[in-house]
């Protein structure tokens, strides 16, 4: 049990702040902050928590604003390309075009519009650090009102052309990018290497998150 | 006579089932392994299922029935109670992996919160500077360089690979309870797992359920957030940016115009 259990205590708030973080990632678009990763990860907090707390956004219009978000903040293709891992090279031209919206999809659909409950977190930018000339990581904590301890964010920044973009987000010490690379490379070699199958578990969550939408999770508060 | 030889031989059993699962697993991945080290992963497959079943019909039903009856300054008094009485647990892995100044707060925290806190009821330790952690032998053995081994998913335990499967067996040898109770009735330690398993339940009530949503393979998900979780507990919360994958070149096309190595 300790060791089932203190690993749920760890990833106890994982999904939230994935909610929240991959929110961030629509909120920074706009940022002109080209050269300082701190300042881009705060202009992704702002943006993604004024999509977050606009309580008069229908649920679609919530999402799509992520979605605007998320092109203009993440990239995307790269975190799509790592996500396969060794099957990098495995899918035709016409899989890879399906994965590569399926994937979008997938984080908007599935991870974002999770998040409905904001209670005035705060995201508070720690410090950065570079990683030669391109890449940056910047640490973060949300910090909740209340007694509650703040949580740990990290983001591995990319800096592709004209200004920095997202690439993995850590949170309470778990690469969320990582996280998905794993899984999807388990389900293509439990089915033996056919990518198809992976298509297949992509859509099926997908088509479950809008139909199941917040069933489930809106009983438990 | 008959009862005690009945109840001392049940953490003996539990060394006996390390050992042997050690060594099964560890045969087995002498055999073959794939990218995920997880070559029981039929049998671990099960046993998750088995325990999403048993979670369904009864450990999520009275943690939910748990987290809303009992309100919240209860079931922290119950969490911090738990805690505390992890500590001497908690010290002889801080000093076996030579972290002194954490083994100094450990051993304060159990002072301060065993009198001040009522018997461990309340944490005024950590509004004094002294933050709760947690250690177990697993993360012990992997501070002495051993591996973590091949994955393993064990019915009511869970994820449990050999290095961390161990690390359970030899952290209730540090247990001061199970000396106390080692010929007695099992009552209070049985309790205690049960309410310890509860708590930590209703606590990840609303966060289990989000992962399984937003996952297209739940035990995959499951198996790759206990490593990195374990890996970032192990090292405390520090990482080297340097041990992160190297993605600088990494495209869809990367074959095409920029094979890595190739960069102008």
């Amino acid at each position: 049990m300790p060791r089932h259990a203190s690993m749920r205590a760890v990833i106890a708030p994982l999904v939230f702040c994935a909610a929240l973080t991959l929110g961030l990632f629509h909120a920074a678009a706009p940022a002109r902050a080209n050269d300082d990763p701190k300042a881009f990860v705060d202009a992704v907090a702002v943006r993604a928590i004024a999509i977050i707390s606009d309580d008069a956004a229908t649920p679609k219009q919530r999402e799509e604003a992520f979605r605007d978000l998320l092109r203009e903040t993440a990239d995307l293709d790269r975190v799509a390309a790592f996500a396969l891992g060794q099957y990098l090279r495995t899918p035709t031209p016409e899989q890879l075009a399906e994965y590569r919206s399926l994937v979008e999809n997938f984080i908007v659909k599935v991870y974002v519009t999770r998040l409905t409950d904001y209670n005035n977190e705060k995201l508070e930018v720690l410090s950065a650090q570079m990683r030669g000339d391109t890449q940056a990581i910047v640490k973060s904590e949300i910090r909740f009102p209340g007694g509650r301890p703040p949580v740990t964010v990290d983001w591995w920044l990319v800096k592709s052309g004209d200004g920095y973009r997202i690439f993995d987000i850590n949170v309470v010490g778990i690469w969320l990018a990582q996280e998905q690379r794993s899984t999807f490379s388990s389900v293509i070699r439990n089915s033996g290497g056919n990518f198809d199958a992976l298509l297949e578990h992509l859509r099926a969550q997908i088509d479950k998150a809008e139909k199941g939408d917040l069933s489930g999770i809106a009983k438990l508060d | 006579m008959r009862f005690r030889t009945g109840r001392t031989a049940r953490p003996r059993l539990l060394a006996g089932i390390a050992a042997i699962t050690m060594l099964v697993a560890g045969g087995v991945a002498l055999a073959g392994d794939d990218g995920e080290n997880d070559p029981l992963e039929p049998m671990n497959r099960y046993f998750f299922e088995l325990n999403k079943f048993f979670d369904t019909i009864l450990l999520k039903p009275v943690a939910t029935w748990y987290d809303g009856v009992v309100p919240e300054p209860g079931r922290d008094g119950v969490r911090n109670f738990l805690d505390n009485l992890r500590s001497p647990v908690i010290l002889a892995n801080d000093l076996l992996q030579g972290e002194w100044d954490r083994a100094g707060t450990t051993a304060s925290r159990f002072g301060v919160n065993t009198t001040v806190g009522v018997l461990g009821l309340f944490d005024p330790a950590s509004n004094w500077g002294m933050k709760q952690h947690s250690e177990d032998f697993g993360q012990t053995l992997a501070t002495w360089g051993t591996g973590e081994g091949p994955y393993l998913f064990l019915p009511v335990l869970g994820p449990a690979p050999p290095r961390d499967l161990t690390g359970f067996v030899v952290d209730s040898a540090f247990d001061p309870l199970t000396y106390i109770y080692w010929d007695r009735p099992k009552t209070v330690p049985v309790t205690r797992f049960v309410v310890n398993g509860v708590d930590q339940r209703a606590r990840s009530l609303k966060t289990f359920d989000q992962i399984e949503r937003t996952s297209i393979d739940f035990y995959a998900t499951v198996r790759n957030l206990y490593r990195q979780s374990r890996a970032s507990e192990i090292a405390n919360g520090q990482y080297n940016f340097d041990t992160l994958p190297d993605i600088n070149d990494l495209t869809f096309d990367t074959n095409e115009p920029n094979t890595p190595g190739m960069r102008p």
